[in-house]
């Protein structure tokens, strides 16, 4: 037994835990070999309205804390791009657009443009061949059924899946258009742009196919055929003038619109997708 | 009040010059209904016809009154149903409530606390509720298949369509789902695949046994089992007469169809020993023309 004893205003301070951490110590302390004030605790402590509590709400909170998946750097650009917050983590959770992914082609372009940056002639054809390809085949990744192994429950979502598809191409070509600054600083002359619009054209016609056969498949297939061409040119001509001169751009422009109204047409053959596995 | 239902009116499938339904008239009500059959028997192609995740090549689908073949009206029924199919992948580095989250995003489940409190609830019918957290990798299989099924519960729709629901979940967890499964088939339309006779058994009012994409049989499971009523015995020894007999746990040998003798020790029969009886005796091997199901 001691010869004090915790004054009201301590204890009330104790109970509500709103005291410092030597106080609340030293009030244990002596709680520990004080009877009356241990007694006095119960008296203090029902006069705290726990209904004012939603522990529900606490618990809710916890387990959001816990469970909830934090927003990847992705989705948090597309956040800060204005795209709302439930449709740009439907667009983040693409595999393409995982930090793996995003990685392996920031290092595919920028050893391409290193090679360009050499101002050898091949290190430009280097890039001219893999810069134009890399956002069609992402575009193809973010909902082929091989790289997307929920395709099946989401197909069978109200969520219109064209609009889907039509969100991760704009991601894709959002990513791009940074890239094309970044690596315009280093690659010289008119290449580091040049690429930008057969890019489109190929991401449209990976669309428009995806109507008839896998997108992945598609995007291999037109990435065969441009390499193809572009090693053609290299061989004959040694310049990459054929591919930056106005009728070219023109005509990869022409295919893009070509190839996006086939899409617009056939949009709804894209319900039929389904694994290939 | 309405009673919901699905029809289908000489539905047919095909893919290429393989036929995977042919002829296939139902119509479905609340409960629960079974689909047995051999593998590429066209299970899992008329339950992607339901779930309009595939269109018909042939005949009528109706779902709720909705055509699936109208794109407005195939969205109201994406909005009615829940669908598990028989694989579900999972995207990389997911957790269990990540994964299900992301779903109910897709059924415009948009308000978040709202959606936390579905994934959480569906979750817990599935007894994931303490594994929200953990990635979906490091679950077992059984686990995974779970956690397909949340998914499709979420907002306990007026049509479910299970592929294969209890494949590789322990038998404490599958007593669980059928729990689940029965409760809310008092309000919605449940029609599930499984090679589990026990389950349908103990689960489904009604039974469809399909055979290389034709209904072989349609009705009660009671009116099934009693089919083999009287063709079921026990014996010490295999029974020329029986159709198909196999070794039990007790040493003596379980004998099915076939004549039945006088002096034989008769048993209750099982689904399992009618579906057989139906089936005609032995599984057939798989022929060339088939698609799997």
């Amino acid at each position: 037994m001691t010869s004090w004893h915790l004054d009201d205003d301590a204890l009330r301070r104790y109970v509500e835990r709103i005291d410092s951490l030597a106080e609340g110590a030293s009030a244990e302390q002596h709680l520990l070999s004080c009877e009356p004030c241990r007694a006095r605790v119960g008296a203090a402590a029902s006069v705290i309205e726990f209904s004012v509590i939603d522990f529900a709400a606490v618990w809710d909170r916890t387990r959001d804390a816990v469970e909830v998946p934090r927003p990847s750097v992705f989705e948090r650009l597309l956040r800060g791009a204005g795209l709302p917050a439930q449709e740009a983590r439907l667009v983040a959770v693409a595999s393409a657009f995982r930090g793996v992914w995003l990685v392996g082609v920031a290092a595919v372009l920028a050893f391409a443009a290193l090679a360009a940056a050499l101002g050898h002639a091949r290190g430009v054809w280097l890039f001219l061949s893999v810069a134009p390809v890399v956002p069609c085949l992402v575009v193809a990744s973010s909902y082929d059924p091989w790289m997307d192994p929920a395709l099946e429950p989401e197909l069978v979502t109200p969520y219109p899946m064209l609009r889907l598809i039509l969100l991760r191409t704009i991601a894709v070509l959002a990513l791009a258009l940074p890239a094309v600054l970044l690596f315009g600083l280093v690659v010289p002359g008119e290449t580091a742009f040049a690429w930008l619009l057969p890019a489109v054209g190929f991401v449209a016609v990976v669309l428009a196919a995806s109507t008839w056969v896998s997108p992945l498949r598609s995007a291999i297939a037109v990435s065969s055929v441009w390499l193809a061409v572009v090693w053609l040119l290299a061989a004959r001509s040694g310049s990459p003038d054929a591919v930056l001169q106005g009728r070219a751009q023109a005509g990869f422009l022409a295919l893009a619109a070509a190839s996006f109204s086939i899409f617009l047409l056939r949009r709804r053959r894209l319900r039929q997708l389904r694994p290939w596995r | 009040m309405v009673t919901a239902s699905i029809s289908l009116r000489d539905v047919g499938r095909t893919f290429g010059a393989t036929r995977a339904l042919a002829g296939v008239d139902l119509d479905l009500k609340p409960g629960v209904t079974g689909l047995l059959g051999p593998n590429g028997a066209g299970k899992t192609t008329l339950l992607r016809l339901l779930a309009t995740a595939l269109p018909p090549t042939q005949g009528k689908v109706r779902v709720l009154g909705l055509d699936p073949e109208v794109p407005a009206e195939r969205t109201g029924i994406r909005r009615q149903l829940g669908y598990q199919p028989q694989e579900v992948g999972f995207p990389r580095g997911f957790t269990a409530f990540a994964f299900v989250d992301y779903i109910a995003l897709l059924k415009e489940w948009t308000q978040p606390a709202a959606r936390h409190a579905e994934v959480r609830r569906v979750l817990g019918l599935v007894g994931l509720s303490d594994l929200g957290a953990k990635r979906i990798r490091a679950m077992s299989g059984g686990q995974r298949r779970r956690i397909s099924l949340a998914q499709a519960l979420l907002g306990s729709p007026p049509v479910l369509i299970l592929d294969e629901p209890t494949t590789g979940v322990d038998p404490e967890q599958r007593v669980t789902l059928r729990t689940v499964l029965a409760e809310l088939a008092r309000t919605s339309i449940v029609v599930l695949s499984t090679h589990q006779t026990e389950d349908v058994a103990a689960l489904c009012e009604r039974v469809i046994v399909l055979d290389r994409g034709r209904v072989r049989y349609d009705g009660p499971v009671t009116d099934l089992t009693g089919q083999a009523a009287g063709r079921v015995w026990l014996a010490d020894e295999p029974d020329p007469a029986a159709k198909v007999s196999w070794r039990t746990g007790t040493g003596r040998y379980r004998n099915v169809g076939g004549r039945v003798r006088d002096g034989v020790e008769h048993v209750e029969p099982s689904l399992e020993d009618a579906y057989l009886l139906l089936r005609g005796g032995a599984p057939e091997p798989e022929t060339a023309g088939e698609v799997a199901s």
